[in-house]
């Protein structure tokens, strides 16, 4: 249950794996020492070949993840194990186009017997009442974003048709650190809050221990991608780098200097 | 649905860029009913664009093919393309929309060209996103940009060719949607922009349709146009939507080595840029490199009209590779005095398969651009 272990979590972070960077392999022993450090839950991205909503980062892990091999079939062979040997709850991230070469249906099936629990599309159709019925139908939570642009009945529309969590995007942009954020995220998180009886996760450019604290201060989680997965590139050691990395972020007082 | 055309189609975003569409949408149907807005942009084409542009016969082609070629010609507007006619429309839209900053994707630097020169004529800033790969290939219509005042943005990633341009505009947009509009180049992308560009491209079919009326006495067999995003093309068939008249896309069939940019006949369904359509990806869903001596044919995707098309049957959908195009492009200089873009050679290309089986037929070929700035890729193939 992603939105329970969301609420149970003392510090509700939730870190963003490309999958496949490395390798498949390195993906899995980095989900279990993210879910060692204590994420909340983690989301697997899915590499694209064409990833609009990403900042550099993360089109370089996508990019580095498709050249090293990435293949959905390898990830749907691992997952079943990688989901057995973390508490946290997984959740896939992808485009639409990756889920839907092999049908919507089918896919998520196969990722939900795998035990992926909820699914992120990042450039969803604006109409996404079939694939909300869907997910519910096959028993998966499907997150939905919420923008810093989204109007009041647009909002009610997409938390009416999302479970797991709401996903606030706190920025106007594509993903990647920030070093400041800007304040109308706290307002915006309690708007979506007033809506729904689900928690309300903030995302986009957090890379700081100290963004982090602020976040939580008024959402029920914070999720962080591009910090993490910067790390892991640049890191001769990426299992390491992903546990070290995350474990900064939950401290107060971190070390971790925004680049 | 709204949107869509049958299955295709479609609005596939990140959430923060809806309003931004729905804005759009909602203005630009303000727009076309407004007479005052349709006056201002017939103006802008007769008096700036230089239109009607003038439908020619091609004789010497005719005789040479043994069918009777009438040629639009795009290449005569300002700037050298019909992408000038949509730059212009959706100028005058970011104008009543209050907009200051203009963005634009370009793949054969065409639709930057006409973009930045829009710009230039209403004093708005520019910035044009162009793969690396076809700055290089396309160094003069780079230079024009410049010379024209707009800021000309390298694309390294991906295969540094118009998707990647394309990608980052849409990035760029994100990030700026309060301040930027995003003046597509192509029948592509998100709703409203498939159908915004198609009616901003109406005016090719419209007048080649009464010119040929005019000069022939009948409709033509066939309406030709080459095939990329397709905006030339939806542009020259809307004229004869209605009309007893085969429409003929024709889709870059690349290099020797298969490698191509013909998603309609290769591709499958999937989403690229914000619309459902005939994509070229591979069993996971990731979209494929393409190639063709056309820069504004080196696409992945097309418009999902087109697609629409093409799967009921209204229009057919073509194959013509670099060499023929080539081929083509000398045959026109040498025939008519005229250079086309490499774009609209595969167009011209598609005659010589096309002749054969249509002795005495009357053809209609959308030149939609001119060639100078191909003259570099050609003289390295060798005349």
């Amino acid at each position: 249950m992603i939105a329970e272990a969301i609420r149970t979590s003392k510090k509700a972070v939730i870190p963003y794996v490309t999958a496949g960077l490395p390798d498949l392999d390195a993906t899995g022993e980095i989900i279990r020492a993210l879910g060692d450090a204590g994420a909340a839950a983690i989301e697997i991205g899915i590499p694209f070949s064409d990833p609009m909503a990403d900042g550099p980062v993360l089109q370089k892990a996508s990019h580095l993840a498709l050249k090293a091999g990435f293949t959905l079939n390898g990830l749907l062979s691992r997952l079943g194990k990688w989901s057995s040997s973390v508490s946290a709850p997984l959740i896939v991230m992808s485009y639409i186009n990756p889920l839907m070469r092999g049908g919507m249906r089918e896919t998520l099936v196969r990722l939900r017997d795998t035990g992926i629990q909820g699914v992120i599309i990042p450039d969803l159709s604006c109409d996404a009442s079939g694939i909300h019925e869907m997910c519910r139908d096959i028993g998966m939570d499907l997150i939905r974003l919420v923008a810093p642009t989204t109007t009041e009945e647009r909002r009610r529309e997409v938390v009416s048709q999302c479970s797991g969590f709401v996903y606030a995007v706190t920025i106007k942009g594509v993903t990647g650190a920030r070093s400041s954020l800007p304040p109308e995220v706290r307002r915006q998180v309690q708007d979506i809050r007033s809506l729904a009886d689900l928690p309300v996760c903030a995302g986009f450019g957090v890379s700081t221990a100290g963004q982090v604290e602020d976040m939580l201060s008024f959402a029920d989680g914070v999720i962080v991608g591009s910090h993490l997965m910067a790390r892991v590139m640049e890191s001769p050691d990426p299992v390491a780098a992903a546990g070290e990395t995350f474990r900064a972020l939950l401290k107060k007082e971190s070390s971790c200097i925004e680049a | 649905m709204k949107g869509y055309f049958g299955e295709f189609g479609g609005r596939y975003v990140p959430e923060t860029l809806l309003p931004a569409l729905q804005e759009l949408e909602d203005e630009f149907s303000a727009a076309w009913e407004d007479r005052g807005f349709r006056d201002e942009f017939a103006g802008c084409l007769r008096d700036y664009v230089g239109r009607p542009s003038p439908l020619t016969h091609a004789r010497r082609l005719s005789e040479h093919l043994g069918i009777e070629v009438w040629l639009k010609r795009e290449d005569l507007n300002h700037t050298g393309s019909h992408k000038i006619n949509n730059a212009i429309g959706q100028i005058l839209l970011a104008r009543r929309m209050g907009k200051e900053r203009i963005i634009a994707e370009t793949g054969a630097g065409q639709h930057g060209v006409a973009t930045a020169t829009a710009c230039a004529l209403f004093g708005l800033s520019c910035a044009v996103y162009m793969g690396a790969r076809d700055i290089e290939r396309q160094h003069m219509n780079v230079e024009r940009m410049r010379l024209l005042g707009a800021e000309v943005v390298a694309v390294p990633t991906g295969t540094a060719t118009l998707k990647d341009a394309t990608s980052e505009a849409i990035r760029d947009w994100v990030t700026n949607v309060d301040t930027t509009y995003y003046l597509l180049g192509s029948a592509v992308g998100p709703h409203p922009y498939p159908t915004l560009v198609r009616e901003f491209q109406r005016i090719i079919g419209e007048e080649a349709r009464g010119q040929i009326l005019e000069k022939t006495g009948t409709l033509p067999r066939a309406v030709i146009a080459c095939v990329g995003g397709g905006s030339n093309a939806i542009g020259i068939f809307s004229g004869f939507m209605n009309d007893p008249v085969e429409l003929i896309g024709v889709e870059a069939y690349g290099d020797a080595n298969g490698r191509h940019g013909a998603s309609i006949h290769f591709g499958s369904p999937g989403v690229l840029h914000g619309a459902l359509s005939y994509l070229l990806q591979d069993r996971d869903g990731q979209v494929l490199d393409t190639h063709s001596v056309a820069a504004g044919l080196d696409y992945p995707g097309v418009g999902p009209e087109h697609s629409f098309l093409s799967a009921t049957r209204r229009a057919r959908y073509e194959l013509v590779d670099d060499r023929h195009a080539l081929d083509a492009f000398r045959l026109l200089n040498r025939l008519e005095g005229i250079a086309p873009a490499l774009e609209s050679a595969h167009a011209i290309g598609f005659l010589g398969q096309y002749a054969p089986d249509h002795e005495g037929a009357t053809v209609l070929v959308n030149l939609s651009g001119r060639g100078d700035k191909d003259l570099h890729t050609v003289l390295q193939e060798g005349l």
